[in-house]
């Protein structure tokens, strides 16, 4: 009874949403049928795939990646603290499939932005009308020295992208003893997912103090002087597990040495430009960039690190036709300081506008406004979470922040003067909203 | 066929000037946690898509203006215009209401069945589907979302501002709160 409701819900699901979602008339019938590729089956990339399609289904969508399965980043660190199963972040590209959407296993080498084609490991070709870029980041080990590539696979993973590495330091956090130090390395920003080193953190400590691990220490060395949802971090941190000064979590800041220089990958020991600290377990989190595809074109702009893109399109500023989404692009208000965060909803948000653009470019109707949200959870205890939203809207060809629809989650109640403490409440209804959010983003784009 | 061509007449008619409304793109931002049409996937968010206009104006407002509490929405909806709200509330309460399956047991149902004939059925009816003006429907809604609603409404620390949906949920027995919650979620009509 239960399957056959099962297919009935999913049925509906597939009605409402043709039903629903503004499709636009044989526009363009008498057309060659509009191309896009896309490069990169992430949150980005596989939300820009299904919405071209949604809105267009006379678009000839492809979709270049090198998995077979999608593991989510967002809420995998509940899996290094044991919390999670990594199957429950895990999708493959099936319901893309589904939607008509050609998905090619594979890994693109070569893109040519003048003849307008896409070259792949295996020796296919693909031309595109216009080319959808979310490659995500690719990893600087030089920046540290004596990291490498092949260390962040066995001995010192990062683990700053979902999957096997993920698992290997999980292993060595649960082989971790009673009294051991657990290090996290944070580059300097902007990185993926900015609230992520420190809820890291958080899990590490959970997972010692439910294993009888009390003497356990966790020590955040950062290269940056401050960091997201500081507030909200510090204060959990304290009341949960202990911060500072004999507490189990400790945080060296920038200026006070905190960032990592060198690694001895033998004795597991991390140098700061002064100071010398021996982990048990060391995961160093390398300064990351624009992934490499993105990179070698060019395209990576800003400090040569991230691709600059135009505000209403997510175009890129170097290559007409080429659109950069995720954690590859910078955009946002940076003379404020309030750039994209790197998050997977953002991605998705910044994949919507350009599924609605290059369907009114293709149809010839006006580009729709562009909009541009975020919502992140962060959580540190299995009844305590809390979460930044962010809002951006495009005027005058630039994005402007709005201050009124973004923030972190209340630290107080009551006034400056008299503050009192959230009701705990609040905290625990985000952790729900965390798991709910999770599983409706991996629907939103992929299913 | 013809409302798909009068959409997209419209879509050439706003777009030129300034940045005019489009629901649709607002839409797809409320699309992550709701759900394409606003059937939601995830245990703890609601579907949204088939609601009264009138529930989800309301709600909206109460959180940007501060009426009413919520742990994340209340800062998303204050970046939103109040003709915003009004256009995504009509938008979502067009979509068809798709009840979810959830997994169902005949213990917590018969329980959930005898709480909500004390205490609910009065407002929201016997299934859920037909309440009162000023109420959601709630059958097939998700079990968990509706759960952690009416704890909302049990807590002292949490602001809400419908006096009856108050009293009643504090009077109710903590066991009854998950029970009564499991009896909507499993309503298919």
């Amino acid at each position: 009874m239960h399957a056959i409701d099962r297919r009935g819900f999913i049925k509906a699901l597939a009605a409402a949403s043709t039903a629903s979602i503004l499709s636009i008339p044989g526009a363009h019938a008498a057309k060659t049928k509009a191309r896009v590729v896309v490069v990169g089956g992430g949150f980005g990339g596989a939300t820009a795939a299904k919405y071209l399609r949604l809105l267009d289904a006379s678009i000839d969508v492809t979709l270049i990646e090198r998995e077979a399965v999608y593991t989510s980043c967002p809420l995998s660190n509940e899996v290094i603290s044991g919390d999670r199963a990594i199957k429950t972040l895990q999708v493959g590209y099936k319901g893309l499939q589904k939607r008509g959407i050609k998905v090619v296993r594979d890994e693109v080498t070569q893109i040519d932005p003048v003849k307008k084609t896409v070259a792949t490991a295996s020796g296919k070709s693909f031309s595109y009308d216009a080319l959808v870029l979310s490659p995500g980041v690719d990893f600087h080990f030089d920046a540290v020295a004596g990291l490498t590539e092949a260390l962040a696979q066995t001995t010192l993973p990062h683990a700053w992208k979902a999957g096997p590495q993920t698992l290997i330091l999980q292993k060595q956090l649960a082989a971790m003893p009673d009294g051991g130090t657990f290090i996290i390395a944070v580059p300097p920003g902007p990185f993926r997912c900015p609230p992520g080193p420190y809820e890291r953190a958080a899990q590490v400590a959970l997972h010692c103090k439910h294993h009888g691990k009390k003497k356990a220490k966790v020590l955040i060395l950062d290269a940056n002087d401050s960091f997201s949802k500081k507030a909200l971090f510090e204060q959990a941190w304290k009341e949960l597990y202990g911060y500072g000064e004999g507490g189990m979590i400790e945080w060296v800041s920038g200026s006070n040495d905190g960032k990592v220089e060198r690694v001895d990958p033998e004795s597991k020991t991390c140098f700061t430009g002064f100071g010398e600290f021996k982990g048990d377990v060391v995961n160093i989190i390398p300064p990351h960039h624009a992934g490499k595809i993105a990179k070698n074109l060019g395209l990576a702009s800003f400090k040569d690190r991230w691709c600059e893109v135009k505000p209403d399109s997510m175009e890129s500023l170097k290559a007409k036709d080429i659109y950069v989404i995720g954690d590859a692009c910078i955009g946002g208000e940076l003379a404020s300081n309030n750039a994209f965060p790197k998050s997977a909803h953002m991605a998705m948000s910044q994949a919507k506008v350009v599924a609605a653009n290059l369907v009114a470019k293709f149809n010839a109707l006006p580009a729709p406004q562009a909009i541009y949200t975020n919502t992140c959870y962060s959580v540190v205890a299995h009844d305590w979470g809390f979460s930044v939203v962010h809002l951006y809207r495009v005027r005058d060809g630039q994005w402007v922040y709005i201050k009124e629809g973004s923030g972190i989650s209340p630290v107080t109640f009551g006034t400056k003067e008299k503050p009192e403490p959230v009701p705990r409440i609040y905290r625990r209804l985000e952790v729900e909203y965390a798991d709910g959010w999770l599983r409706n983003v991996m629907a939103d784009a992929f299913a | 066929m013809r409302k798909v061509v009068l959409a997209a007449a419209l879509f050439w008619v706003s777009g030129v000037a300034t940045a005019a409304l489009d629901v649709e793109v607002l839409a797809r931002t409320c699309n992550n946690c709701h759900g394409v049409s606003g059937v939601s996937v995830g245990h703890s968010m609601p579907s949204i898509g088939g609601l009264p206009k009138e529930y989800l104006k309301t709600v909206m407002k109460q959180w940007k203006y501060d009426e009413r509490g919520a742990a994340t929405m209340n800062r998303i909806v204050k970046g939103f215009s109040d003709d915003e709200i009004d256009a995504l509330a009509v938008y979502f309460s067009k979509k068809r209401w798709v009840p979810v399956p959830q997994s169902v047991s005949a213990k917590l149902l018969a329980k959930g069945k005898a709480a909500i004939s004390e205490n609910c059925e009065d407002c929201h009816g016997l299934t859920g589907s037909d309440p009162d003006e000023d109420a959601p429907k709630i059958n097939g809604q998700w079990a968990k979302y509706m759960q952690l609603e009416l704890e909302k409404y049990r807590d002292d620390g949490f602001k809400m501002p419908h006096r009856k949906m108050k009293k009643t949920a504090r009077k109710m027995n903590q066991a009854d709160v998950p029970a009564a919650a499991h009896y909507y979620g499993a309503q298919r009509k």
